[in-house]
């Protein structure tokens, strides 16, 4: 009866914020584009493969080869941007995620980089990686995919 | 850059803990002005090394009861240091070890040990194995439950993540399979299933004369739903545990062997900068012993403990988390009521606010108001019977942890 009590009691906390999703410093108006490298076949993924592949619950693409995943640094609006529309959490709460995973000994989270250029870079050298920029970088040396 | 580690048996001194303290903290000082963790080597061809560390102090000071230290009249003996290494080999292969030293009150004692250590070879998504000294899946906060930076609240909920029994929850040497199946339009599953057993200090106890674990086994599924941030799941451990000890009033030693199943649900909501959490967990614990003046007919072997809690902390600023949670209790639900004898229940009250003075340093105040005595350990409290204690109290933390 305690643990009836109990789910009722979550159930009815939670389900005002199934519904609410603000974050009070969201970067509004900034956009980001996601590039992999050109050797990469994808043209398009889904938004869930994105997410699960920055939080490395995905590690392969649909033909076996490694997931390289980069970020832009934890104060990048872009990323800001990205982590709301994608991951589906603040940076903040990315940050504690894997604060519990490294700390706990399970992964290493993907690296962070400074500006556009470094994600450029990186993308462009290893096969597998997939970053974001914003819409105003150079992107002659990746590809562009489309999230769905 | 070369970078070699001796990690060799946790060596139970006090000296090596301070040593791994000053290891720490200078190499936090060192890096106090890095944009990130250390990472060693790291260019083509070469294997890197991540090098993530701690440092954490806090301060208790209760009224009515001792809690967790000798806390009525304040205690500093509150404190966490760690340092761990890992190394990812191959596409498929990591390698990883945590250096961990810690005191609240009498548990830890600033030994140093080797917290967890693994070969973690990921084979696919949906099945990878550790073997080492592997930390347990328990709930939903159990692996993280001595990462001060990893939450809000200073104290986890004592219910269900007592530090008390740190030894017995905390981490298993022996093997884990684990796996994250992606189910489509269901979501998703992440699965964890270990065996191995346990290692128990019992030195600074000395009625206990030896304990030995021969197994834990368990696992836990987190299902990961269709609702956005919303994953509901469950854990189990079973453990047996034999021990020899010197019962009151006796001389020789005695044996007996305690058969333990736990098991825990858990439900987690977060949605941008709220999290919510809820659990509720059963232990049976049943004690079975061949001596008869240990355990004269009539004594009650098995007991069914009851807790849980429900908990809601809120990224308010870029600099400020609050926190609050209810935590509740009962050792022996045969007799759980709201109102009853304070030694078979304690509800827990608590509220913190968490400060990010900046990315790599944080400060942390909790309150607790408590209603029971269930959680309270006599050895602290001058020996009184914990029926006996003080049925209403109260419990004020604060922490820093710096951290990289």
């Amino acid at each position: 009866m305690r643990a009836v009590r109990l789910c009722a009691l979550v159930v009815g906390l939670m389900a005002p914020w199934a519904l609410h999703d603000a974050a009070p410093w969201a970067a509004s108006g900034v956009s980001f584009r996601v590039v992999v490298n050109p050797s990469n076949p994808s043209s398009a993924v889904e938004r869930r493969f994105l997410a699960e592949a920055f939080l490395k619950k995905t590690t392969r693409w649909p033909d076996g080869s490694t997931i390289r995943p980069v970020d832009l640094n934890g104060e990048s609006s872009v990323r800001q941007r990205f982590s709301e529309d994608v991951v589906g959490r603040s940076v903040v709460a990315v940050k504690n995620y894997w604060q519990q995973i490294v700390f706990s000994g399970r992964d290493l989270p993907p690296p962070e980089l400074d500006t556009d250029d470094d994600v450029v870079r990186y993308v462009a050298k290893h096969d597998g990686a997939i970053g974001y920029v914003s819409g105003a970088a150079n992107v002659e040396r990746v590809k562009i995919v489309t999230v769905r | 850059m070369a970078l070699r580690t001796r990690a060799g048996s946790a060596t139970k001194r006090r000296g090596l803990g301070r040593a791994l303290g000053l290891a720490v903290a200078a190499t936090l000082g060192a890096t106090g002005a890095m944009a990130r963790a250390a990472e060693l080597g790291g260019g083509d061809g070469d294997v890197s090394l991540d090098v993530h560390g701690f440092v954490s102090q806090g301060a208790i000071l209760s009224t009515g009861n001792n809690y967790l230290a000798k806390s009525k009249r304040g205690s500093l003996e509150f404190t966490e240091v760690g340092v761990n290494f890992t190394s990812q080999l191959t596409d498929r292969l990591r390698v990883g070890l945590q250096l961990f030293t810690h005191a609240l009150g009498p548990v830890g004692n600033y030994e140093a040990r080797a917290d967890w250590f693994y070969l973690d070879y990921r084979w696919r998504d949906w099945f990878g194995i550790r073997a080492g000294r592997v930390k347990l899946p328990f709930g939903l906060y159990n692996e993280t439950s001595d990462i001060d930076a990893a939450r809000v609240a200073i104290l986890l909920p004592q219910s269900v993540y007592p530090v008390s029994n740190r030894d017995f929850l905390l981490a298993q040497t022996g093997v884990e399979i684990y796996g994250y199946v992606d189910l489509r339009a269901a979501g998703a599953l992440e699965y964890r299933l270990y065996g191995g057993t346990i290692y128990i200090d019992v030195s600074t106890n000395p009625a206990i004369k030896a304990v030995d674990v021969p197994y834990v086994a368990g696992g836990r599924a987190m299902w990961e739903t269709p609702v956005p941030g919303l994953r509901l799941g469950g854990s189990v451990q079973a453990l047996r545990l034999s021990f020899q000890f010197v019962p009151t009033m006796a001389s020789s030693p005695a044996s007996a062997g305690l058969s333990a199943v736990l098991g825990v649900g858990s439900a987690e909501f977060v949605r941008s900068n709220l999290t919510l959490a809820a659990e509720f967990a059963q232990w049976r614990v049943g004690i079975d012993a061949a001596d008869l003046a240990v355990f004269p007919p009539g004594t009650k072997r098995i007991t069914v403990s009851e807790r849980g809690y429900v908990s809601a902390t809120y990224h308010a600023a870029r600099w400020l988390w609050p926190g609050a949670y209810y935590s509740v209790l009962f050792p022996d639900e045969a007799d759980a009521t709201f109102s009853g004898a304070s030694n078979n229940m304690m509800h827990d009250f608590a509220g913190t606010l968490r400060f990010d003075i900046n990315a790599y340093w944080l400060v942390k105040l909790e309150g607790h108001f408590m209603h029971g005595t269930a959680g309270l350990d006599s050895t602290l409290n001058d020996n009184r019977p914990v029926d006996v204690l003080t049925r209403n109290w109260a419990v004020f933390l604060a922490k820093t942890t710096a951290y990289f």
